[in-house]
């Protein structure tokens, strides 16, 4: 389909010489981005990296096409039949039978009153121009509506509202009546005149009435003439009155309507070979259509304006019960008339062609290609009540999907390139079934998050379709961006509502590193409130506790915080990169008048104290370059989880010091609580 | 209870905002003036649309026709920076709107010559990291006091015709503020979006939170804030999770009664302003939601009538306490499954939503007028 494509050939101002190529990467939907990349060889290029890296500055152009349907007027287009396709597929999977046959056709006169709409609109727009490029602008798009409309209709006569008995031809006048409005425009004039049969467009009025059935209306203005009591006039009139309407004999059947329809016409070609009209020329022409006569018609054929006009007025005349897959026969010889007289057969006529030929994939075909870009919006939409009416076969085209899925998918490209349809082709991707999950996948990850409202409708479409792993991205990528502008808050908040362990791990240490450097703690609001989704890492649960801890300490709970310390040591829950700061914070409570550790909880210390400085001392490294990769963890911190990382920190001479002086501290703890338990009795 | 009569109007831009324009004071007349701001277009809009009134009086035949809400007509737009995050009206033809670029703006509707043009802009008031950080909700007390709330956790106290913030709380929230109301001049109610639901007190002079309150365990980002116009310890907040909360907050251990409510991020609520026992939600899903208390309100014997302040400590009000009452009405006004219905507002028998559908509806409700 793509080959038979019109295409167009864009120039690129890119520098062209031989080592270098044109090179281009998707965008969103129809969008490429073009840059000319060197075609020498890199030595480490392969071919997932030969697009990237090793291009010289040159520009990179930003490609997009198929953008003319992004107007004002077409959104509304898009939006409306959004809600309508949207109902319409749950319809689909809730209803069958007539029911579903039903909304099938209530749908497809949705969509086309969507479209009748929407160039109601731009006509309403170009009247309102003056700038003569707009004017015409809105010109051909209201051409190309009313085109798919011309199209759609006769598409849903044939194929989805289809006439019980087969007497198609009642709603084929009525789609010309919709379609070609001039007669009616023409005799409300006439009607207004004066003298109404000296208005130059009585006469034709009357013809262009009566080539698409009008009968009533004919006959008001014939009786306007000022001879309608005469004779011949009278007679006409009789003829009309008499001639069998479908509409009046619904209770009749088909072969019934067909015999009355031969007596009337019959008298008519009796009465026009008795030569009743001869003094009225145009009253005898008007005998020879009644008559079905050939040559009549070529010379109206103007007042038909096209070859499918002219067609339904012969048939209306000639043969008004013919069967739909009949039409066909009596195609070319309306075509030809037209080709006689000079008019070239365009997209058009080929697509009513195959239409009223039953050729649906021609039409479709033809329609997608040459409607311009409103034609996926048309193709799309008409495919897939098509596909549910059972009047297309399913089948799998060579690339995996049938063809109402292939063009949705075409149809969502479209909506994907515009800026904030976005949402509209999520829906319609819901309901492309073989590939549908994949180019959502795809479009998601590409969709730019501009802030977290925005973020958290993207997850929420995500999360209703099961896609967790983008879940994870987007909340990753607002993270990782809170984390960069020192948005640690939230970060945490995004990282723990994707539940993602490594990242609130890393940004716990940045909450740590933080508090090291500071002394203190920011986001309190945050971290006295985290409750029971600090357990989701063991980094954040430490956090938690120890800003739990220093709470404690504020409010004097000395020996609530001791105790917190001390598991927090001992159960080596701590990075060991914290744990001088946490002996140090065992300080104060060490130097209390009371005595707060016992002797116990003083060896435990000490005993954390010595496993630290021996770690340290045996990581020291000796030579001049100190170097990350060569500390190893010890076997204790190993076993108890705590990261690796953590313990290859080399202590500043103030750390040291520090050490030293809890170290006594220490002492002079341990021997006050010896006194104070009375453990050590002096002799 | 009788269906509201319902326009659709398809306006070609994803409505974030939409808010009626308020009735002058002490009148009686209805007002048939909105605003609404766009989002996530290449080239956002703030828009002014009039509403024509349900009825000639003259006419009232009694026929059903022309009984039918006439279609919202635009009287003028401007262009605007960014999405438009939040809009509020600061007198009767000043408009503010908060963007996501990071700034607020100030807009003047020119009646006479139906023009609306940006007059004041406050430029990257909310900035983070260098880098330009959504400014996410607006408020205002008076007509000169607005305040900004943004993603990066900031408040700032801005006054028309003062270029310079005239407070900047800068580390408010930990996390991004999300809404913000003023239950009095002092006091202000902020959710964000570690599901807390602070109040600050501008007399007092640090940057923190006076009180925190926490939604749940969860932790579900607090979307959307409303407070009961005539009690001012009633307050309604909207979750991701589609939860309303009712608080009431003069009880501090267990101050909040959830409901489950919508399937997605509820963002908007809203109590009707003069009949207060009617509250209304939107949310992602595409529903619009009425919550009629009034059966509920007049169980309540002594029940707060709007425009009285914390009245005397027997009081109560029909929406706390609301989980062991089966008198709650709920009802969801738009049947066609739509986008997402982004804002709503309600001004007398008149309720506007905006949605990504790209279309607007009102929704008439006499009753309420």
């Amino acid at each position: 389909m793509a080959s038979e494509r019109e295409s167009e050939e864009i120039s690129v101002p890119l520098p062209s010489s031989e080592d270098a190529s044109l090179q281009a990467t998707w965008g969103l939907g129809n969008q490429l981005f073009v840059y000319a990349a060197d075609r020498r060889p890199a030595k480490d290029t392969n071919g997932e990296g030969s697009d990237m890296g090793h291009t010289q500055s040159y520009d990179i152009l930003d490609l997009r096409w198929g953008q003319d349907m992004h107007g004002p007027t077409t959104r509304k287009l898009i939006n409306e039949s959004h809600s309508v396709f949207v109902m319409l597929q749950g319809q689909v999977t809730s209803l069958s039978g007539s029911a579903l046959y039903n909304q099938l056709k209530e749908a497809s006169r949705q969509y086309r009153s969507i479209a009748k709409a929407c160039s109601l609109e731009l006509q309403l727009l170009m009247s309102n121009t003056v700038d003569e490029g707009e004017r015409e602008y809105y010109g051909n798009q209201v051409e190309l509506l009313e085109t798919m409309q011309i199209i759609w209709s006769l598409c849903e006569i044939l194929f989805i509202d289809i006439a019980p008995g087969e007497m198609v031809l009642v709603q084929l006048l009525n789609w010309v009546r919709w379609h070609f409005s001039a007669g009616r425009e023409m005799a409300q004039d006439v009607i207004n005149d004066e003298i109404p049969e000296e208005h130059p467009a009585y006469w034709e009025a009357i013809f262009r009435l009566l080539l698409q059935g009008e009968i009533e209306r004919v006959r008001k203005l014939l009786s306007l003439h000022s001879c309608s009591q005469t004779q011949p006039f009278t007679s006409v009139e009789e003829l009309l009155k008499k001639m069998p309407q479908w509409g009046n004999l619904r209770t009749v059947s088909l072969a019934e309507f067909d015999l009355k329809w031969r007596h009337w016409r019959e008298e008519c070609m009796r009465r026009y070979e008795e030569g009743h009209f001869t003094a009225f020329a145009e009253l005898e022409r008007v005998v020879q259509v009644l008559c079905g006569d050939m040559l009549v018609f070529s010379e109206l054929k103007d007042y038909c304006e096209t070859w499918y006009h002219l067609l339904i007025s012969r048939l209306l005349y000639q043969n008004p019960t013919v069967r739909p897959t009949d039409l066909a026969f009596h195609v070319q010889a309306c075509m030809e008339e037209f080709q006689r007289a000079g008019h070239r057969m365009g997209h058009v006529d080929n697509i009513l062609q195959a239409a009223l030929e039953f050729d649906l994939h021609q039409v479709i075909k033809d329609s997608s290609t040459s409607l311009g870009d409103r034609s996926w919006w048309f193709g799309a939409h008409l495919t897939d009540i098509l596909h549910h009416c059972g009047q297309i076969d399913s089948q799998k085209l060579p690339f995996g999907s049938n063809l109402r899925e292939y063009l949705l998918l075409e149809y969502v490209a479209g909506l994907m390139s515009h800026h904030s349809l976005w949402q509209v082709g999520v829906d319609y991707l819901d309901h492309c079934p073989v590939f549908g999950k994949e180019h959502m996948k795809l479009y998601i990850e590409n969709l730019p998050l501009d802030s977290e409202r925005k973020a958290n409708k993207l997850i929420h479409i995500c999360e209703e379709r099961d896609l967790l792993e983008q879940v994870q991205s987007i909340c990753k990528i607002m993270g990782v961006r809170c984390s960069q502008d020192g948005r640690l808050g939230s970060a945490l908040s995004w990282f723990l509502r994707s539940k993602d362990v490594p990242a609130a791990t890393r940004l716990t240490e940045k909450f740590l590193q933080d508090y090291k450097e500071n002394g203190n703690f920011s986001h309190l609001d945050l971290l006295d409130h985290m409750g029971p989704t600090m357990l989701l890492t063991q980094q954040l649960t430490f956090l938690g506790k120890y800003r739990e801890f220093h709470r404690m300490y504020q409010e004097k709970d000395l020996k609530g915080a001791a105790s917190l310390l001390l598991s927090m040591l001992t159960a080596r829950a701590a990075p060991r990169h914290f744990w001088v700061t946490l002996l140090m914070d065992a300080l104060p409570l060490l130097e209390t008048p009371q005595v707060i550790l016992g002797t116990s909880q003083t060896y435990e210390l000490m005993h954390c104290l010595e496993e630290l400085t021996q770690d340290l001392t045996r990581n020291t490294p000796t030579s001049t370059t100190p170097s990350r990769a060569s500390s190893t963890p010890t076997p204790q911190s190993a076993g108890t989880g705590v990261t690796a990382a953590g313990s290859s920190q080399i202590l500043s001479q103030r750390d040291l010091e520090k050490l030293k002086l809890l170290r006594l501290a220490l002492c002079r703890n341990l021997s006050r609580s010896i006194v104070h338990e009375g453990t050590i009795v002096p002799l | 209870m009788e269906q509201p009569r319902i326009n659709v109007k398809f306006v070609s831009q994803k409505i974030n905002k939409i808010r009626w324009r308020p009735r002058l004071k002490q009148s009686m007349q209805q007002s048939d003036t909105f605003v609404t701001g766009s989002w996530d277009d290449e080239e956002n809009k703030v828009c002014l649309w009039r509403q024509q009134p349900l009825l000639d009086d003259g006419s009232r035949n009694g026929m059903e026709e022309e009984l039918l809400l006439r279609e919202p007509e635009l009287l003028c737009e401007a262009r605007h920076p960014g999405d438009v995050s939040d809009l509020c009206f600061l007198t009767q033809d000043h408009i503010a709107t908060a963007s996501s670029t990071g700034s607020v703006l100030l807009y003047k509707h020119h009646t006479i010559t139906q023009r609306v043009e940006a007059v004041q802009e406050w430029p990257d008031l909310h900035i983070s990291g260098g880098r330009r950080c959504p400014c996410t909700c607006l408020a205002t007390y008076g007509e000169d006091t607005m305040l900004s709330g943004g993603e990066d956790g900031r408040i700032a106290m801005l006054s028309p015709g003062q270029a310079a913030p005239v407070r900047v709380l800068e580390k408010a929230d930990s996390c991004t503020i999300n809404a913000l109301a003023f239950l009095k001049q002092s006091e202000v109610l902020t959710v964000n979006s570690f599901g807390q639901l602070k109040l600050f007190d501008f007399r007092q002079n640090t940057d923190g939170p006076a009180q925190i309150f926490s939604a749940t365990d969860d932790h579900w980002s607090l979307l959307c804030v409303d407070k009961h116009p005539g009690q001012l310890h009633v307050v309604a907040t909207g979750s991701q999770d589609g939860t309303l909360t009712v608080w009431d907050l003069r009880q501090n251990r267990f101050p909040m009664t959830t409901l489950d409510a919508h399937q997605s991020s509820m963002w908007e609520v809203r109590f009707h302003p003069y009949h207060a026992e009617h509250l209304f939600t939107c949310s992602e899903d595409g529903s619009l939601w009425h919550w009629d208390a009034s059966a509920h309100a007049s169980l309540v014997a002594s029940s707060g009538r709007p425009g009285g302040d914390e009245g005397p400590s027997g009081q109560q009000s029909p929406w706390l306490g609301l989980e062991a009452s089966p008198k709650l009405e709920i009802n969801s006004l738009i049947c066609n499954k739509s986008l997402s219905v982004n804002s709503l507002d309600i001004e007398g028998g008149l309720l506007l939503c905006g949605t990504d559908s790209e279309n607007i509806y009102t929704l008439s409700m006499p009753h309420l007028s």
